[in-house]
């Protein structure tokens, strides 16, 4: 496959010498270019294309789809479950997804200056950032069992009251899922923030010293605003994640019991592989997608405007 | 990025690096995934859900028995349980699919059946002789066959002998005995329903609901209340549960916190008291304790109902578009002779008994005493998502694990499971 991608695309070399006239594009270039377009294109954007059309059909993936206009997404707006689900994404978001920033950002500051054995507790952070998160699940759901970890720590320090099905209790299945992703997901962040601290210029903080700048001054004056080209990074990066979180939830709880810790993606998943309404998955799917990008670019709008500013 | 205009070779250039990338394209995608199909002339290629280790190497020794007979060959393609059942309607309009594949009898097959998507194995059935009326019956399909069934099993209330010797209790036959039953597990200081629907296993409520609903309402309302011909919120659904909450007391408080694999160990060291669970419990079970394991019939709560069971049954269809026709029938009827059933019981764990009634069962006393119950029975059920459909059985675990952890809340839970099961019926 990858011997084919190499296929010769450009032209002759031109026999012309070297005058100056207008620039040209090398073949080259382009072919770096539209190569990888048109790879995507086959693999990415046709197959989103198609899923955006499968939304306004309804369609069991055995007989033929048949067009139910605005069908699905009329029927989003009473669906209680969907509702439910809705709401769960968007908590998960603000506490995945904020709770994983400012971990990530506390333990990069944290492990940023080297002293004797950093390295091994960076690399602890980011090891759980390499497992699958299925077979973290699998770790996970032995600690939460009713007789797991969990409990037996309570129980041990007195705290029996407190024991608790927790992966079962509706009101706990989704705070317990959150759990792991974030074990994961802090290493992840961390090391984003590591590469963006190590880039700022370290004049600038002998400069603040000198001016007798606090710590907390030069955190918010000098750290911040350097790393604002991070943050852009680490916002789309825990968005797109929490959006697409789905391993970790499904493996743990199945979005169960009784669609108390129900993400939007866990819903797609079962509405189109357990009830095979594809077509309405594929109205949610689109509803996903919509959330994704437009958080992300009402975030780069505003951030290109202040650079224009 | 500089501005630089557009060149003809440059364009040129362009143009042929799109050509080959689309050539690559087209490369890639007819060498896409295919389920296990091939030539007219390859093996019969069985794709197989039965993962797990004993069942896939009781496939595996079925399959070679068929190959050592000569002529016809078959290969077998094991695909993980949760994998396969997404994949199944890919497997089934594939236009070069795998020949025969493992599913069960009932309405989910028939629902395939009426898309014209399986094979019709009538051809098959003509003058097989040890299948009983019913089971072809179940594998009709407006007037032809369309599944070869291969196994059946049954559920029940399964305990340990030794442990309902020493609490003092013998096997109920009706509620009022059952919850009596109970009452004196729970006074021996152990819990005496184990249940074992967690997230990952929650039809095993299901059973309750199935057993429960047929014991009240009989099997025809049920077959009928599953097709949605009766609401949920039916007073005769609502006395199901109200029967029902006479025993959650007796519950496991962590029934649907545990899977039903941890729900049958807590039961073979007795840390609970009874199970309502299917023979495959048996297959986890350590040897040395499978003698100890009996089970009885759930309890009768209306006595002038005919009495009806749970007996799924497991099988074979094949894909309408196969292109092996001759060899997939013939491998077909090889799987309806005792032979092939023989051989399969004694691989796998023998929980199970042959669809095939001259072939010999594992004739353990439990597997024999399941066989008469089932011989007596009234009726047979086949179990809830095989009787509606595989897209009901998540409504029916939202509702039924709900109500095990809130009965308070049984209306509310009905009206939901009504409006959720429509969407089902009417999708």
């Amino acid at each position: 496959m990858t011997a084919t991608l190499t296929a010769p695309a450009a032209a002759p070399p031109s026999p012309a010498g070297p005058r100056r006239k207008r620039r040209t594009l090398s073949p080259t270039l382009l072919a770096f270019v539209l190569v990888p377009l048109l790879v995507e294109t086959l693999w990415v954007f046709w197959p989103a294309l198609q899923g955006v059309y499968l939304s306004f059909t309804s369609w069991d993936g055995v007989s033929a789809a048949t067009l139910v206009g605005f069908g699905n997404y009329a029927e989003l707006f009473s669906d209680p479950t969907f509702g439910k689900a809705f709401l769960d994404t968007v908590l998960w978001l603000v506490l995945f997804g904020g709770l994983s920033a400012v971990g990530g950002l506390a333990m990069a500051m944290l492990l940023l200056k080297d002293r004797r054995g950093v390295g091994f507790y960076r690399a602890a952070l980011f090891t759980p950032v390499v497992f699958s998160l299925v077979a973290t699940a699998l770790i996970w759901q032995a600690i939460y069992q009713p007789n797991g970890l969990v409990n037996t720590v309570l129980g041990a320090i007195g705290l029996d009251s407190w024991q608790h099905s927790w992966l079962s209790d509706a009101n706990t299945a989704l705070y317990a899922v959150i759990v792991p992703a974030l074990w994961r997901q802090i290493g992840y962040i961390m090391v984003l923030y590591l590469a963006g601290l190590k880039g700022i210029d370290p004049t600038l903080y002998e400069a603040a010293t000198v001016d007798g700048a606090s710590k907390w001054q030069q955190f918010t004056k000098i750290t911040l605003p350097q790393l604002s080209s991070v943050n852009s990074v680490v916002l789309s990066v825990i968005i797109i994640d929490s959006l697409r979180s789905f391993d970790v939830v499904w493996a743990l709880t199945r979005g169960g019991p009784y669609h108390s810790s129900e993400l939007l993606s866990t819903y797609m998943y079962s509405t189109a592989f357990q009830s095979l309404r594809l077509g309405y998955a594929s109205a949610l799917a689109v509803v996903i997608f919509v959330l994704a990008f437009g958080v992300i670019l009402t975030y780069l709008v505003r951030a290109f405007r202040d650079a224009d500013a | 990025m500089t501005t630089t205009g557009f060149s003809r070779r440059g364009f040129l250039a362009g143009l042929g690096a799109v050509g080959a990338a689309t050539a690559l394209g087209g490369c890639v995608t007819s060498t896409g995934s295919q389920a296990a199909g091939g030539s007219a002339s390859g093996p019969v290629t069985l794709q197989s859900n039965l993962s797990a280790p004993s069942a896939k190497a009781a496939m595996q020794a079925l399959v070679d028995s068929f190959n050592k007979k000569g002529g016809t060959q078959a290969s077998l393609n094991t695909v993980a349980s949760e994998t396969f059942r997404t994949q199944l309607p890919t497997y089934l309009t594939s236009a070069n699919p795998p020949d025969v594949l493992t599913w069960y009898a009932g309405s989910v097959a028939r629902s395939y059946a009426g898309k014209n998507l399986l094979l019709d194995v009538s051809e098959v059935w003509n003058g097989l002789a040890g299948y009983s009326d019913a089971l072809k019956q179940l594998s009709t399909d407006s007037g032809k066959q369309i599944f070869i069934p291969a196994s059946y099993y049954f559920w029940g209330m399964f305990y340990r002998k030794s442990n309902f010797a020493k609490w003092g209790v013998t096997a109920p036959t009706t509620w009022a005995e059952f919850l009596q039953v109970c009452e004196t597990i729970k006074s021996k200081g152990v819990t005496p329903i184990g249940l074992g629907a967690d997230n990952s296993t929650p039809w095993v409520a299901s059973g309750w609901f199935d057993y429960l609903n047929v014991r009240i309402n009989g099997a025809n309302y049920h077959r009928e209340l599953l097709a949605g011909k009766h609401s949920f919120a039916d007073p005769q659904v609502h006395k199901v549960f109200d029967q029902w909450k006479t025993a959650l007391p007796y519950f496991d408080p962590k029934g649907t916190a545990l899977s039903f694999q941890d729900a049958t160990t807590n039961l073979l060291q007795g840390r609970t008291g009874m199970m309502l669970i299917g023979t495959f419990l048996l297959d986890t079970t350590p040897k040395e304790d499978v003698d100890d394991i009996d089970f009885f019939r759930f309890p009768i709560v209306d006595p002038n109902m005919p009495l009806v069971e749970e007996a799924p049954t497991d099988g074979f269809y094949a894909s309408a578009h196969t292109q092996r026709k001759p060899q997939t029938l013939e491998f077909l009827k090889y799987l309806t002779t005792v032979e092939a059933q023989e051989a399969y019981l004694k691989s796998s764990a023998g929980s199970s008994l042959p669809a095939n009634s001259t072939a010999k069962d594992s004739g353990t006393p439990l597997i024999t005493k399941g066989k008469e119950m089932l011989n007596k029975a009234a009726d047979l059920t086949q179990f809830f998502n095989r009787d509606s459909s595989d897209a009901l059985q998540p409504t029916a675990d939202a509702a039924l694990i709900k109500f095990i952890q809130h009965p308070e809340q049984i209306d509310s839970i009905l009206t939901d499971w009504q409006s959720a099961a429509k969407k089902v019926w009417t999708s």
